[in-house]
């Protein structure tokens, strides 16, 4: 094989192996650097450069070069014009190869300060789909290194290099459209989010550091703030920044006038979302110490209906950092923000105005309650001053009437009595509690019977499963007959007690109605204020006491009444679980006589004391007694008082055998008893173990 | 013998005063409430000389109602504009006494300060 032959042998071998290697480049830098490499690499040639024609199509601007001459004239911005006097140039307007193989014939290029050794050149244009996109230029120290049949052998594999540029340019858009299509859903995803927390979080302290979390977090971005017009209008202040930045101007209490001294200002004063791509366009506020990289900055308004509540501020360490998805999907947050904030914002203007009325009801409450306080104690303590005043003057003129002071001191007592009522009913809720299991209906019959009310009028239906509530039996005796009191002050023939399970689990709700005269709207507004009565000569404390002994059970209380056709009284209180019968008893139980009424408890007592084997009779009339080691007595019967019980258990001498058992205890009854010799007074029991307890 | 128009629904108040009126030489007339305060006033129009009425007491309508005894006021002007007429009251609320003067009060009398009230009386019925 000649000579000139193995050259052109090894150049389109070394042509097919560098088309080779470039095809299978995709990256469009690399491609056009490591081809650079590759052709001198495989050829031996002192010098290779690609160029592309710029989109103006008026320059081939060097865009790849071979070593340190390359990279100088890469960092020139090394570009020759389209057709003009340069082997590139020319090659590129007449599509066609061009070789120089002497100094002399193209001395303007040869003088390239960056390659003094070129000799010869070749030049060939990079042609996609008949139309130009560059040329590629190599370059040999060697005079006459190219001849015009190796034009055709290189250009195969500018050729191929062509096609390689078109795919790399190709696969980078398809990859950043690629990028784009992830991007758009990622934002869009963000701008879902933030509209679900808009909608979820009702707080702003709390939302907007999450929008400004999500901004940055999903978009990558340096900074973003969420700034709102204060009460003047004339500021915006920072409500929410992300990271330390914005920890730091929150702290610094950040604000801005609103106008067009600032972004965030223009974007509220107009209404108008604000771009600023290049720092020296917004000199004044990326001079933000806190943002030194702020590049790009966003700023849109936040407007709900006409009204423009604040701005989102949006900044990038990238120039030209927002796309137009950015833009969109940042529009729509701030939007779905607004919205949000007006949201909060009327949330926070309810409470405030509940609040207020909250306020104003207890202040109303608590003056009724003073002033009728104040009226119920003056008129209690003017007959006791004015009283004891004339008495002291018909002494002092020696004009004492012995009618008069009689009823003088009666009124004395009278006002006297009606105070310590109300101190009564004061310091009753007050008092140690002390719940137990207690049976509803007994409690019920006992507060009538406490308050000398007609136990005709009352219909009680109890349902079984709700029988016993947990109660300090003494209190709730002292409520419920303030409200059956109450029922028959208004006029009852009937009072209705009816209790089943509530709906509530763990509740027994009860019903007190009545068929009196009920109250009006306005009575009933105030049936809570202590002190307040529509009955002369009531304290109008009853309601209020009874309220508070059921919310000490753990209960609730409501009132409905119809004027003329009488009221209802609602209880919720924790419900009992029945106790667990047999009873045991030990075998020195003593023998018993029950006098009680022949009652839904006493039956019980007797059934269950018979079954343990105990010995118990039941009587209502206090007539004769069996000889018994025990006498049970039930304080609050309507078989009898205590008063003929005292007299006769003092008769029949039974008087240390009797044991006053009672729902509702009271110091001063207690004190009787025992004075007048009883053995004990107890609180009635209700089950088996008080029982036992009792007959030991 | 000056007669006294006595009006308040605390019957002890109202037997207590009696009898500090009675004591002070006047003849009292009393009521309970507004209805039968205007009742007994109609009844001894010529004969009552000064009224005295609780402030807060059942109304015309039977309602306990605060500020009730201003209505009577009000009722008892209208048939004898120039009855002295003085407001009891437990409390001593500056708008209460305000309105009562306005309605034509001579004075507005708060109880628990009573020590005054017959000298009250007397002066007011002096000045006539």
């Amino acid at each position: 094989m000649s000579t000139d032959l193995q050259r052109h042998t090894t150049l389109l071998k070394a042509s097919a192996r560098a088309a080779r290697l470039i095809t299978l480049i995709l990256d469009p830098q690399e491609l056009l650097q490591r081809t650079v490499d590759i052709i001198c690499d495989e050829f031996g040639f002192y010098y290779a450069g690609v160029f592309l024609i710029e989109p103006s199509g008026q320059y081939a601007v060097l865009r790849a070069g071979r070593g340190e001459a390359g990279q100088a004239m890469l960092a020139e911005g090394h570009k020759l014009a389209v057709g003009g006097n340069s082997m590139i140039g020319a090659c590129i307007q007449n599509r066609q190869g061009r070789i120089a193989l002497d100094v002399g014939a193209e001395a303007v290029f040869f003088q390239n300060p960056h390659l003094p050794n070129t000799r010869s050149e070749m030049a060939l244009p990079l042609i996609v789909a008949g139309e130009p996109i560059g040329a590629l230029t190599v370059q040999s120290t060697q005079e006459a290194a190219f001849r015009e049949e190796d034009i055709a052998a290189l250009q195969t594999m500018a050729d191929q290099l062509a096609v390689a540029i078109h795919n790399s340019h190709l696969h980078r858009e398809k990859q950043e459209l690629l990028r784009q299509a992830e991007r758009r859903s990622r934002l869009l995803q963000a701008a879902n989010r933030v509209g679900k927390e808009a909608a979820s979080i009702l707080e702003l302290d709390a939302l907007l550091p999450q929008i400004v979390n999500i901004i940055c977090d999903t978009y990558g971005f340096y900074y973003a703030g969420i700034f709102l017009v204060d009460k003047s209008g004339e500021w915006a202040v920072l409500r929410a920044g992300y990271g330390e930045a914005g920890k730091a101007m929150l702290a610094e209490g950040h604000r801005l006038k609103v106008g067009p001294g600032s972004m965030i200002g223009a974007a509220i004063a107009f209404g108008e979302a604000r771009i600023a791509l290049d720092v020296g366009e917004e000199r004044v506020h990326f001079k933000n110490p806190h943002l030194p990289h702020t590049r790009s900055e966003m700023a849109l308004p936040l407007i709900f209906g006409k009204q423009v509540l604040g701005a989102v501020t949006v900044q990038s360490v990238e120039e030209r950092a927002f796309s137009q998805d950015d833009i969109t999907t940042l529009l729509t947050m701030a939007e779905h923000l607004a919205v949000a904030i007006n949201n909060a914002r009327t949330l926070e203007a309810l409470k405030q105005a509940h609040a207020e009325i909250l306020r104003a009801k207890v202040f109303e409450a608590l003056t009724t309650a003073t002033t009728e306080a104040i009226h119920w104690i003056g008129n209690k303590a003017l007959p006791i001053s004015m009283t004891v005043a004339r008495l002291q003057e018909e002494i002092a003129d020696g004009k004492v009437d012995l009618d008069s002071l009689r009823e003088d001191l009666g009124m004395i007592a009278e006002s006297a009595e009606q105070i310590t009522q109300v101190k009564e009913q004061l310091i009753g809720p007050v008092r140690e509690q002390a719940p137990r299991l207690i049976l509803l209906a007994d409690i019920v019959r006992t507060a009538m019977l406490q308050r000398g009310l007609d136990l005709s009028m009352l219909e009680m239906s109890i349902a079984p499963q709700a029988a016993y509530t947990v109660a300090d039996s003494v209190q709730l005796v002292r409520a419920l007959g303030n409200l059956l009191q109450n029922a028959v002050e208004a006029g009852a023939k009937t009072i209705r007690v009816q209790a089943e399970l509530a709906d509530e689990r763990g509740m027994l709700h009860l019903v007190l109605a009545d068929d009196g005269a009920g109250m009006s709207a306005e009575d009933l507004s105030k049936v809570w204020s202590p002190f307040y009565s529509t009955k002369s000569g009531h304290h109008g404390l009853g309601l209020p006491a009874a309220l508070h002994v059921v919310s000490q059970a753990q209960g609730r209380m409501d009132i409905t009444s119809r004027e003329g056709q009488g009221t209802q009284v609602e209880i919720w209180l924790p419900l009992g679980y029945a106790p667990v019968f047999p009873l045991t008893l030990s075998g020195s139980a003593p023998s018993v006589l029950l006098l009680d009424d022949n009652d839904e408890w006493a039956q019980a007592f007797v059934q269950e004391v018979k079954k343990a084997g105990g010995r118990v009779a039941h009587q209502t009339k206090l007539d004769s007694f069996p000889d018994v080691e025990l006498l049970l007595v039930d304080e609050h019967a309507a078989s009898f008082s205590m008063d003929d019980v005292l007299a006769a258990v003092e008769e029949a001498g039974l008087v240390g055998k009797t044991v006053v058992l009672t729902a509702a205890m009271n110091p001063e009854r207690v004190t009787r008893y025992l004075r007048a010799g009883l053995r004990d007074v107890q609180l009635k029991p209700y089950t088996p173990q008080e029982i036992a307890a009792l007959l030991v | 013998m000056t007669t006294v128009l006595l009006v308040d629904d605390e019957k002890l108040v109202l037997r207590s005063l009696e009898k500090t009126l009675l004591r002070a030489g006047y003849d009292v007339l009393t009521a309970v409430d507004c209805p039968s305060g205007q009742q007994t006033f109609a009844h001894h129009m010529e004969q009552v000389d000064i009224a005295i009425l609780d402030l807060n007491m059942p109304d015309f309508q039977g309602q306990a109602r605060p500020g009730s005894g201003l209505e009577l006021l009000a009722e008892l002007k209208k048939q004898k504009p120039t009855l002295p007429v003085v407001i009891l009251t437990a409390y001593d609320e500056v708008n209460k006494a305000k309105d009562a003067v306005s309605g034509g009060a001579s004075a507005f009398f708060v109880k628990g300060r009573e020590q005054g009230l017959v000298e009250l009386i007397q002066s007011i019925l002096n000045e006539r």
